[in-house]
Formats: C-alpha cells, sequence, structure tokens
C-alpha cells in the first residue's frame, strides 16, 4: 500500500515540475503559433542566475528567487525581440522559427558550460529535512512547496486569461490574429506579453528544481523533452490541456517504474510522446476544430 | 465627406492590386462596392485600414490624411473593419468577442453599454451571450462580427460580402440591420457579390474591375445596360 501512495506522490510531484514547464510552453505556443524548445534553455540559464545569486553572491536566497524570476522574463522577452521578430518580420515559417529556437538552446547551454563549468552545482535551502509522512509515504516540505506554487500558479494562470482584458487578448491574439487586429490589439505588444509570462513560470520552476535537484547545464533539455510530452498528450493548444498532459505523463513514468526498470523511466515518456503524435496529434483535450477555426 | 480616397494604388509587397481608384463617402451614406471576383474589392477594403502596402495616392478621413497610420489608430479614429467570412474569436465566448471589440477601451461602463446597444440590434447574440463562437450559425457568427464592430461606437463601418454564404432571408435580414446602423448615423462601405440589393440599400455604388473603378452611379446604375448584362443577369 505504502508504496503505492509513495508512487502517487512521487507523480504529482514530478508532474507539478512537468506542468510548470508545459504551460509556459503551450502559452507560448498558441499565442505565437510555434515550438518555442528554447523555453528549456530559459529554465537552465535562469537555474544558473540563481546559482550565481545565491551561490557565488550569497545574496539573501528570496532576493536571488526574485531576480532569477525578473531575469526569466526578461531572457524570454528579449529572445522574442532580438531573434523572432525579425524573422517573422522576414515572413519566416514556423518551421523556421523552431530551428532558430533550437539553435538558442545549443547556444545558451554552451554558454552556460563556458562560463560555469560542465561540473554539477547545488543550491540549497537550510537542512535538508527527512520529510513528513503521508499515508505512508515520504514528501519533503520543499516538495510540498513545489506543488503548492505550481497549483497556486497554474490557477492564476488560468483565472488571468479567463478573467482579465489583457488575458482575453491573448486568447484573440492566438485564436485568429488577423481579426485581433482589427479590434486594435497589437499582435507584437502580445507576443512580448506572453514570452515574458511564459518565462517567468519557467523561472519560477527554475528556482524550485534547484532547490530539488541539482544545478547543471543539460537540465533544460530532459525538461522542456518532458514539457513538451505533457503538452502534446494534453492538448498543446490549450494550458489546462498541457497541464492535464503533464499530470499523467508523471503518473505513468512513475507508475512504470513499478513494472519497469527505473532506467526506462525516461524512456515511457517518448513511447507515450509517440503514441500521442501517431494516435491523437491533438492530445487528450484537444478538438481538431471545423471550418471556422482559421 | 467622412472618407475620400484619391488616386490610390495599393496591394501586396510587390504584387500591385489597385491602380488610380478614387472613392468618397458621405458621412450619413451606405457606399456599396460591387465587381467579379478578385477585382480587388476586399484590398480596398484593407487598404483603408491599413492593411496593404500603398504605393500612391490618399485616404482622406475626415480631414486627416490616414493613410500611414496602423488598425489600432484607425480604430480609435472611429473606422471599423467586418472582414470577409464570419470571422469571430471561436474560442471566446459571444460576451467576450463583444468585449475584444471594445478593445481599445477599458472604460467598463461604457462597455457595458455599449454591449446592450449590440444585444438590442441583434438579440439572439443576447440569447447566447456565454456560447462559444464555434458553436454559432453562420447568420449569428456574421452578427456576432457586426456586433463586434460596433462595439467600438464606429463613423465609417467597412464590411466585406456580409451575405457570404447565408440564406436568402438571412441576407435580408442583415442588410436591413445595415440600414438601422445607417440611420444611427454611420456611413457604411458595403463590398457585396450580391450586387442587387447591395444598390438596392445603397445610395451610391461602386464598381471595381480589375483594380479600376470602371463604373460609379446612385440608385439608378441598375438601369445602366453593362450592370444588367454582367452583375444582375441571371440572379
Ligand atoms: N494577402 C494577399 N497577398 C497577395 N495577394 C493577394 C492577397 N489578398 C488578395 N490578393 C490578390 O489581390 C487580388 C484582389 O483580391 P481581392 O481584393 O481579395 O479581390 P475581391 O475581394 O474583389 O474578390 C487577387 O488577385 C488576389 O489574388
Ligand atoms: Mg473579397
Amino acid at each position: 500500500m505504502s508504496i503505492v501512495v509513495q508512487l502517487l506522490i512521487n507523480s504529482i510531484i514530478a508532474g507539478s515540475i512537468y506542468a510548470l514547464i508545459a504551460s509556459g510552453f503551450s502559452l507560448i505556443y498558441s499565442v505565437a503559433k510555434f515550438m518555442h524548445f528554447a523555453h528549456g534553455a530559459v529554465v537552465t540559464v535562469s537555474a544558473f542566475i540563481l546559482f550565481f545569486f545565491a551561490g557565488m553572491l550569497k545574496f539573501p536566497f528570496w532576493l536571488s528567487a526574485i531576480l532569477t524570476i525578473i531575469f526569466a522574463a526578461l531572457f524570454g522577452l528579449l529572445m522574442n525581440l532580438l531573434c523572432y521578430r525579425p524573422m517573422r518580420k522576414r515572413k519566416a515559417t514556423n518551421a523556421v522559427l523552431l530551428i532558430a529556437s533550437l539553435a538558442m538552446f545549443i547556444l545558451f547551454q554552451s554558454l552556460m558550460i563556458a562560463v560555469f563549468g560542465a561540473d554539477i552545482k547545488t543550491v540549497r535551502l537550510g537542512q535538508i529535512s527527512t520529510g513528513l509522512n503521508v499515508f505512508g509515504g515520504i514528501i519533503t516540505e520543499l516538495q510540498i512547496i513545489i506543488v503548492l506554487v505550481s497549483v497556486i500558479l497554474l490557477v492564476l494562470l488560468w483565472l488571468f486569461m479567463k478573467k482579465t482584458r489583457l488575458g482575453k487578448a491573448m486568447r484573440a491574439v492566438a485564436d485568429n490574429k488577423e481579426v485581433a487586429q482589427t479590434v486594435g490589439i497589437n499582435p507584437e505588444k502580445i507576443y512580448n506579453i506572453t514570452f515574458m509570462i511564459g518565462s517567468a513560470i519557467a523561472g519560477i520552476a527554475a528556482v524550485l528544481i534547484a532547490l530539488e535537484q541539482n544545478v547543471e547545464p543539460n537540465m533544460g533539455f530532459s525538461l522542456i523533452i518532458k514539457g513538451f510530452t505533457g503538452a502534446i498528450i494534453g492538448g498543446i493548444h490549450m494550458v489546462p490541456g498541457a497541464v492535464l498532459g503533464s499530470y499523467l505523463l508523471g503518473l505513468v513514468e512513475n507508475f512504470g517504474i513499478w513494472f519497469l526498470p527505473s532506467g526506462y523511466k525516461d524512456a515511457i515518456a517518448f513511447v507515450l510522446l509517440f503514441i500521442f503524435l501517431l494516435i491523437r496529434p491533438q492530445g487528450i483535450l484537444g478538438i481538431k476544430r471545423g471550418v471556422n477555426n482559421k | 465627406m467622412i472618407l475620400s480616397i484619391k488616386d490610390l494604388a495599393a496591394g501586396y509587397g510587390k504584387f500591385r492590386v489597385l491602380e488610380d481608384v478614387d472613392i468618397t463617402i458621405k458621412p450619413d451614406e451606405i457606399v456599396a462596392l460591387i465587381g467579379p471576383n478578385g477585382a480587388g474589392k476586399s484590398t480596398v477594403l484593407k487598404s483603408i485600414f491599413g492593411l496593404t502596402t500603398n504605393y500612391g495616392g490618399k485616404i482622406i478621413y475626415r480631414d486627416k490624411n490616414i493613410t500611414k497610420l496602423n488598425t489600432s489608430e484607425l480604430v480609435r479614429l472611429g473606422i471599423s473593419y467586418v472582414p470577409q467570412g464570419r470571422q469571430v474569436f471561436s474560442s471566446l465566448t459571444v460576451k467576450e468577442n463583444l468585449e475584444m471589440g471594445a478593445f481599445i477601451t477599458d472604460d467598463k461602463v461604457l462597455i457595458k453599454k455599449k454591449m446592450k446597444d449590440v444585444f438590442a440590434k441583434f438579440p439572439v447574440l443576447k440569447e447566447k451571450t456565454n456560447q462559444y463562437g464555434f458553436a454559432l450559425s453562420g447568420g449569428q457568427q456574421q452578427m456576432l462580427a457586426m456586433g463586434r464592430a460596433l462595439m467600438q461606437d464606429p463613423q465609417l463601418l467597412l464590411l466585406d460580402e456580409p451575405s457570404l454564404g447565408l440564406s436568402p432571408k438571412l441576407t435580408k435580414e442583415i442588410f436591413q440591420k445595415i440600414i438601422d446602423i445607417n440611420k444611427e448615423r454611420t456611413a457604411v462601405l458595403i463590398v457585396e457579390q450580391n450586387a442587387k440589393q447591395a444598390i438596392k440599400i445603397a445610395h451610391r455604388t461602386y464598381v471595381l474591375e480589375d483594380g479600376k473603378v470602371a463604373l460609379t452611379g446612385g440608385k439608378n446604375i441598375v438601369n445602366n445596360p453593362k450592370i444588367k448584362s454582367i452583375y444582375l443577369g441571371g440572379r
């Protein structure tokens, strides 16, 4: 019994982390209509920035975390302004933007190795606690915080998209950019805001992951693969779908290693990704829209 | 004149569509723009709304040269554009669609009032307030697209083929709404395939052929032999 509880707890923790990555990734995808894989680099670089402030400069942790999140938002904004926007102006296709995003990913990952070295860094907050016993499973305080922050952020994001004028404008551009323009919405401004919000969430994820795991140059790669898989499973066009898919991925991965050696954990994600891309590319929540959707 | 287009040449990038186009609209007029497919009718509306490349000529709106303004500036000046093909935000509700129509203002009281006006004009939209755009019928989507434009309180309304794909009954209904909108002091420039009906509701009509104005006149343009043979024959 307790192993089931433990696997469930592990699934929720993993799902929460994947959901933070996937929500920003699918938010940007739904509005700007291309796969911004360099979102993974935002996570990596932000984690190193946290290490720089908290570990090297010995700033207080809360200050380092805030600076990291601000950095992440600006980093995403600059990627859009300096790379994607000029390419869009020259009528680059979404495939070209995707390739540019992969190039930026590799560039910034290499840059982190060049600046900080390839070895593993750690950022720790206080003593490592032994964890709490919940129905026979163990969960640490930090892990509880990860789950809570993730859930609260996702609810806030949902409310923002549903209730605010800006959130609705983002959905309007995601839905039909040309019509959005006719009502006086400037899509480029909306892209900027979308990149900032999505990247800020990635920055928050980076802070939590840096505390829970380690800071290393290739951390963003496996994370963006998981976030991407979660987004595809649930439906990349909509943030709630991406969140659902992320938690499902967490469940399948963690319960999968009950039957399979734990080395297969990442393989499970890929198998799931392939299955969905083949059979239901629009994801669980995604609907194949008819003629109305242009 | 609320709008005068003078010697306009416009197109898309290097692809020129319009040459020497002159069109004027008075503040209380409905002006129809008819012509064969591909003549450049939609391009005329897009050029007014700043969505084309303009090579020469001028577009004057209430004594102001608006040729180089962007869409959000034009909306603020009171020009609204309803593109061809019942374009609504399909994943937004009817209410959200209308709210987005008023994007340029954040005055909640004004938005509420405007929405009430739109619901009064299109009662069917009120019944569907919380339905998503994709769940509406074609006629309802066209009304939503027009309602969204009316949220901006336009002085000049640009309509691109509002009757496209609608039944004769719905077409009649939409045309009646256009007359009503015009009576409330909104100038209307309407592009139509449905030439007969368009000429009927318009004060004046322009015929566009191959990117140029081929003919213009008042309601009696229906008696022009050329119009009769090309646009009204068989319909
Ligand atoms: N976005 C565009 N880019 C390039 N060419 C276009 C574009 N839209 C329309 N055209 C071309 O401009 C010409 C006029 O089109 P349009 O104004 O849509 O005609 P109409 O509305 O009278 O049917 C056509 O040859 C069409 O192919
Ligand atoms: Mg047209």
